[in-house]
């Protein structure tokens, strides 16, 4: 209690000082102010750039996926072996063994077939790749049913006759707007439109166009009705199986796991290819560090300037102060005490001067992300980083000022004219 | 409770060294009584100024023994050193030393801050002291609004805050005119009175004689050490 009363009070009266030499204690936290603005908006702007770039993903229906299509096996331009040639390639086998190697690590996964063929409807007759899809494919690629249903495990299982839309396509086929429940022929077969799915959007600047415009002209019906009514392949072929792993960490297990259950399926050949999007992600993440290791040297630079402008500062200013430590120390201060009063004016001074470049950090990284037409993202972490390395160096640079002061003998420090 | 708050034996004081040494003071034996007044006088050059810092803690002599208040005090560290100015010795100076920035209230509030008294008694007590000097209403008001007899008297409740063993003052009245200087001395007379130990440095003969006995320095040493009047 005595200890935070006096803390209290040295608090006081390193705010009295401050504000009675204001212009002189502006120029002080001048460095720590640019120094905090630069780190935080250093961060903020890097943090910002790669939650955006990262939010593209997450549209996508996230990172953390593992994507096995189909592969040549035969290397070199040698003539495929009996083997190879009677291999069927990717299977929806593939799929349900690869989700069952780790039931725990697979959250979700999917399968595709793709092909293309004539899709009409009354309002439109167009060639379209159309998608096969079964299991999750929907949620893992981000796409919502706006109207409607999505395939139900019977669908798949029973080829049903049916389709989701994505928005283009609705718009082409169906520009009146009711879609659901209208029939459309795909190939030979007639499909009935069960869903409709939300439009998905996302541009890298607001002026830019729809980088996922692709993604709305998506024609789905179930894999199996692909398979066998447009292709009439009985062996359930797919061309792409994705894995959804949450934990990143055990993606690389995982693959490994994958890729010896998908060779014992495939008569020890290695006709797929695993591609591991989290790996994309990381590269790219640490790219992002790397800027904000650059911030922070600008910063950490910008205030050790500003510290060593600030010993200068302090060293001139004690000159005029050292009465005041005598007087101190005539009636009772020690020089530990007089040690705390100047760090604490030091470190007061930090802070106060840490809160402007917050603001000015705060401003600079908004401006910057307008320009650049980003969402502005601020962790809270940068605020910490930027807090904590201008209270080190305040504190760091007080250190020498303040032992001067200490140091002063009470009897010379009284006489000092 | 000992009697005697000063006592020295063979203090010396020398400054420089390599040849150029000067000493100050050349073997002062001194003894203060409780409730004594003493005037310490003597020539500029004479070391009463040495002798003083040395007696207020805020100096150490080179050689020689210091009991102040019962407790030996030559050898101290820095940190001793200033606990004993805070709690045993109050200072009044000739130029007042008030903080400039702070309001009266805090000046005589700081001894008691750095001896760890809570907010509320520091208050309470320096309150009390305004009121010993004569000077209650002026708690709120800056230094610089104060004349120079009302500083001293400021000067005077902050050496006084921490109820120190021994009042020392440097040339209290040397910065005020005749009559508020009068009225000071007449502060540290009824002091002393009330059982404070005061000790006077002054080159000014007239106000030595208000004091109970005069201890004349001169070249470092004592001079005339009158026999006790009290």
């Amino acid at each position: 209690m005595i200890l935070s009363g006096a803390f209290r009070e040295r608090l006081r009266s390193a705010w009295t000082e401050i504000r009675e030499n204001l212009g002189r204690s502006v120029l002080q936290a001048l460095g720590v102010m640019l120094g905090v603005a630069s780190v935080l908006g250093g961060f903020s702007i890097s943090d910002s750039m790669r939650r955006h770039s990262e939010d593209a993903w997450l549209k996508r229906g996230g990172f953390d996926k593992l994507n096995v299509q189909q592969a040549g096996a035969i290397r070199d331009g040698t003539t495929p072996t009996a083997l190879q040639n009677a291999n069927l390639g990717l299977r929806k086998l593939d799929a349900t063994d690869g989700e069952q190697t780790s039931d725990k690590t697979v959250q979700a996964f999917s399968v595709e077939r793709f092909a293309k063929v004539r899709v009409r409807s009354p309002f439109a007759d167009r060639d379209r790749d159309i998608r096969g899809i079964a299991a999750d494919y929907l949620p893992m690629n981000g796409y919502e049913v706006e109207k409607g249903r999505a395939f139900g495990a019977e669908d798949i299982e029973k080829a049903a006759p049916v389709a989701i839309l994505g928005a283009e396509a609705v718009s082409v086929f169906f520009p009146t707007g009711e879609a659901v429940g209208q029939v459309i022929r795909v190939g030979d077969t007639p499909v009935t439109v069960i869903g409709v799915l939300k439009e998905k959007v996302f541009r890298w600047r607001e002026s830019e166009p729809n980088v996922f415009a692709w993604r709305n002209r998506i024609i789905a019906l179930p894999a199996t009705l692909v398979s066998k009514r447009m292709q009439g392949d009985p062996h359930q072929r797919v061309d792409r199986v994705v894995f959804k792993v949450p934990n990143l960490g055990l993606m690389d297990l995982f693959a490994k796991g994958l890729t010896s259950v998908l060779k014992g399926n495939h008569r020890q050949q290695e006709d797929f290819r695993l591609d591991d999007l989290a790996a994309r992600v990381k590269k790219n993440r640490s790219q992002g560090e790397i800027y904000n290791m650059v911030f922070m040297l600008s910063g950490i630079l910008s205030l050790i300037g500003g510290g060593m402008v600030n010993v200068n500062i302090q060293l001139a200013s004690l000159k005029e102060r050292v009465r005041e430590v005598g007087v101190k120390m005539a009636i009772g201060a020690s020089g530990r005490e007089v040690f705390k009063e100047f760090m604490t004016e030091a470190l007061l001074l930090t802070s106060l001067g840490g809160v402007v470049g917050f603001v000015l950090g705060a401003a600079f990284s908004k401006v910057i992300t307008k320009l650049l037409e980003v969402p502005l993202w601020m962790d809270p972490l940068s605020f910490l980083w930027a807090f904590a390395l201008a209270l080190v160096f305040g504190f760091v640079f007080a250190i020498y000022p303040a032992w001067k002061a200490a140091r002063l003998s009470p009897m010379e420090a009284l006489r000092y004219e | 409770m000992t009697t005697r708050i000063i006592e020295t034996a063979g203090l010396t004081k020398v400054f420089g060294g390599n040849g150029m040494a000067v000493h100050a003071l050349r073997g002062i034996d001194l003894t203060v009584g409780r409730g004594e007044f003493v005037a310490l006088v003597g020539p500029s050059g004479s070391g009463k100024s040495t002798l003083m810092s040395i007696l207020g803690c805020l100096d150490s002599p080179t050689d020689g023994s210091y009991l102040l208040d019962g407790e030996a005090v030559q050898g101290l560290s820095g940190a001793a050193l200033a606990r004993i100015r805070n709690e045993k010795v109050g200072f009044v100076f000739q130029n007042y030393n008030l903080l400039p920035k702070a309001n009266v209230l805090r000046n005589v509030e700081l001894p008691l801050l750095y001896a760890g008294l809570p907010r509320k008694e520091r208050k309470a007590r320096a309150l009390e002291m305004l009121e010993k000097v004569g000077i209650p209403e002026k708690a709120n008001v800056l230094p610089a609004k104060l004349s120079g007899g009302q500083r001293q008297r400021v000067a005077v409740a902050r050496a006084l805050a921490n109820r120190p063993a021994l009042l020392l003052a440097d040339e209290p009245t040397g910065a005020l005119d005749s009559r508020t200087g009068g009225e000071v001395l007449e502060l540290f007379a009824e002091l002393n009175r009330q059982g404070n130990t005061v000790v006077l440095v002054t080159h000014d003969p007239k106000i030595a004689s208000l004091a109970s006995r005069r201890v004349e320095l001169s070249d470092g040493l004592v001079v005339t050490p009158e026999e006790r009047a009290a």
